[in-house]
């Protein structure tokens, strides 16, 4: 499903480079759920930006669904982004302006659809994670987990073939975050869906099918 | 998407607050300088209705030593004679003060069939005042011998119409219930824009000026002919002097004078134009830190919306919407003002005028609204959407 073929990734300054990835080559199959781990700054969610599409690699190779996007223009990317990949944040990125239904609703609005569809799915999305009661809230209403639940809905509402996770659980008690663990493991059980995740939690990861794990922007296991 | 962002909009409703009211003041002070550009634009488009080129007036004090209406006849009689006399000047009339661009005003009522009519310029001329000032005859005739001793008037186009609509106006009655106040029409003319090139004309009358209300004038308006120059003038004021005797004599050339009095109007035009031109700059920036703030304050939502399907483009176009929704908030309720103005007929100016500035400022704020929010939705569609998903 994703297959990563030497990537790196330099950050350029006048007077300084660093190197935030280095030769990463990495297949994922459809329906696995992978997790990578690694301390802080080992490039973790660089390689993540770079799986969603948010970040370009200086070197190497990206297929995802069997595309090379290494040539994709701003417009393909976006439409890729929105078809084929879910994000799921550390905090959140809900718009507390909007309340949770229309949150679950904003990928849809980036791709045709009537109203009426775009409420159908959200909807439902908002089912699936347990949240059909609070669609009226705003954010700020809600608790942590229930924010992170919010954000699964938006995830999944397009039914992506990807999610990519963010440290989803990393704002969260391990109560909560076992509860958003459950959410994603069911996600990929039930609907096939393809997760990685990124965490510092070693009991979170290992619920995961495999775990990849970084240090100084080179894969060690 | 609308929908959307009109959501988002209202629920934002307090954040926008100043960015709706800043509109809304602008919109409003717009549609005034609009308003006065607009109506003194329209006017200036008007035929003027007269020649002012070549007439030069004449003032000189009324102290003659009798009021003895024969003797007085007598005396202007021979004032007028002798100036006739003069090659150079090709016509000439006693007028009351009120002739154009004289800063001098007589105004009256007339009724018509129960209808009122206020305030009407009242001028009161002699047979050659519209030879002299070229004034453009459109119905009926201008006074002649035949109206001595007659109530003939003759009315401008805008009281004609103000009066009798499409209707022929020459042979009508109008003036007062009481018959002593009763006057006939004669004759329309154009109208003669007396207050300048950018004001209107306004209803007015002409009466013929009697031989019983010589003691009144003190003004004679010539037409010369173009070899008339400052020799020639010199030579008429000495002249005056010597048969006007123990008078102030004063003459002024009506394009001198109708410069004059455009002046009074495009001065204040002008600064009123720069002190609202100032005004839009600091509105103008004004705007763009707003929305540069906003922007500032929205960088996770601007990466957000990058990474679950939004391009650059579709984020600067939802902010630069954004924008034009607000304005559109503020320009309806700045309309819902601003269309008391032709609905109430405030100052009485024609409704086209109000509706015209209010089409050009909303036009205008929309253009203001767009310049100012381009670059900043620039910007926001420049965002990085890892680097703006991270910072959160």
């Amino acid at each position: 499903m994703i297959r990563l073929q030497n990537i790196e990734k330099v950050y350029r300054t006048d007077t300084v480079e660093t190197l935030a990835i280095n030769g990463i080559n990495l297949d994922i199959a459809k329906g696995e759920f992978l997790s990578i781990m690694g301390p802080s700054g080992c490039g973790k969610s660089t390689l993540l930006n770079i799986m969603g599409l948010l970040d370009e690699p200086s070197k190497g190779s990206i297929r995802i669904a069997d595309q090379d996007i290494t040539r994709f223009s701003d417009q393909q990317l976006a439409k890729f982004r929105n078809q084929k990949l879910g994000f799921i944040f550390q905090s959140y990125h809900l718009i507390n302006d909007l309340q949770v239904l229309d949150n679950v609703e904003l990928p849809l609005l980036y791709r045709s659809g009537s109203a009426k569809e775009r409420r159908e799915l959200a909807t439902e999305a908002l089912a699936k994670v347990g949240l059909s009661n609070r669609i009226k809230h705003f954010p700020t209403q809600l608790s942590g987990g229930q924010r992170q639940r919010v954000a699964i809905a938006r995830a999944i509402v397009g039914r992506p073939q990807i999610i990519l996770a963010d440290e989803p659980t990393g704002n969260l008690d391990s109560a909560m975050g076992n509860e958003i663990m459950d959410i994603l493991i069911s996600l990929n059980k039930n609907d096939g869906t393809t997760i990685v995740m990124v965490t510092h939690d070693e009991n979170m990861a290992h619920k995961t099918h495999r775990l990849v794990r970084l240090f100084d922007g080179s894969q060690v296991q | 998407m609308f929908k959307h962002l009109f959501k988002l909009i209202w629920n934002k409703r307090k954040q926008n607050f100043l960015f709706l009211s800043e509109i809304l003041v602008s919109f409003l002070v717009i549609f005034a300088v609009f308003s006065l550009l607009t109506f003194y634009y329209l006017n200036y488009m008007l035929p003027k209705g007269f020649e002012s080129e070549r007439v030069w007036s004449v003032s000189y004090s009324r102290n003659a030593k009798t009021n003895n209406i024969d003797s007085l006849n007598i005396f202007y009689e021979n004032v007028r004679r002798s100036l006739k006399a003069l090659p150079e000047i090709e016509e000439l009339s006693f007028t009351s003060a009120n002739f154009p661009y004289s800063n001098s005003h007589s105004t009256t009522g007339f009724t018509y069939k129960g209808k009122e009519m206020s305030p009407i310029n009242n001028y009161v001329v002699e047979d050659d005042y519209n030879k002299v000032l070229g004034m453009q005859l459109l119905e009926g005739r201008w006074f002649n011998k035949e109206d001595i001793n007659q109530r003939s008037v003759v009315i401008n186009s805008t009281l004609k119409q103000a009066m009798f609509g499409d209707e022929p106006a020459a042979g009508k009655i109008v003036g007062a219930d009481n018959e002593e106040e009763k006057w006939k029409v004669i004759g329309v003319t154009a109208d003669v824009k007396a207050e300048g090139d950018y004001w209107p004309a306004g209803k007015s009358f002409y009466k013929r000026l009697d031989t019983g209300s010589f003691r009144w004038v003190g003004h004679i308006l010539l037409k010369v002919s173009p070899k008339a120059d400052a020799a020639f003038e010199s030579r008429l004021s000495k002249l005056l002097a010597r048969i006007i005797q123990n008078s102030n004599t004063e003459i002024q050339h009506m394009e001198d004078t109708r410069e004059s009095k455009n002046s009074d109007t495009v001065i204040p035009m002008i600064i009123c134009i720069t002190v609202a031109g100032f005004l839009i700059i600091n509105v103008a920036l004004g705007l763009f830190g707003v929305l540069w703030y906003n922007i500032s304050q929205r960088r996770g939502e601007i990466g957000l919306r990058r990474a679950i399907g939004a391009t650059g483009s579709s984020v600067s176009f939802q902010l630069v919407s954004e924008s034009l929704l607000l304005a559109t908030l503020s320009i309806i309720l700045g309309s819902f003002f601003a269309l008391q103005f032709p609905l109430l007929n405030v100052f009485n100016v024609a409704a086209s005028v109000y509706i015209i500035a209010l089409l050009l400022s909303i036009a205008f704020i929309y253009l203001l609204v767009i310049f100012c929010s381009l670059y900043p939705g620039k910007q926001a569609a420049a965002i990085h959407p890892a680097v703006a998903l991270h910072e959160e």
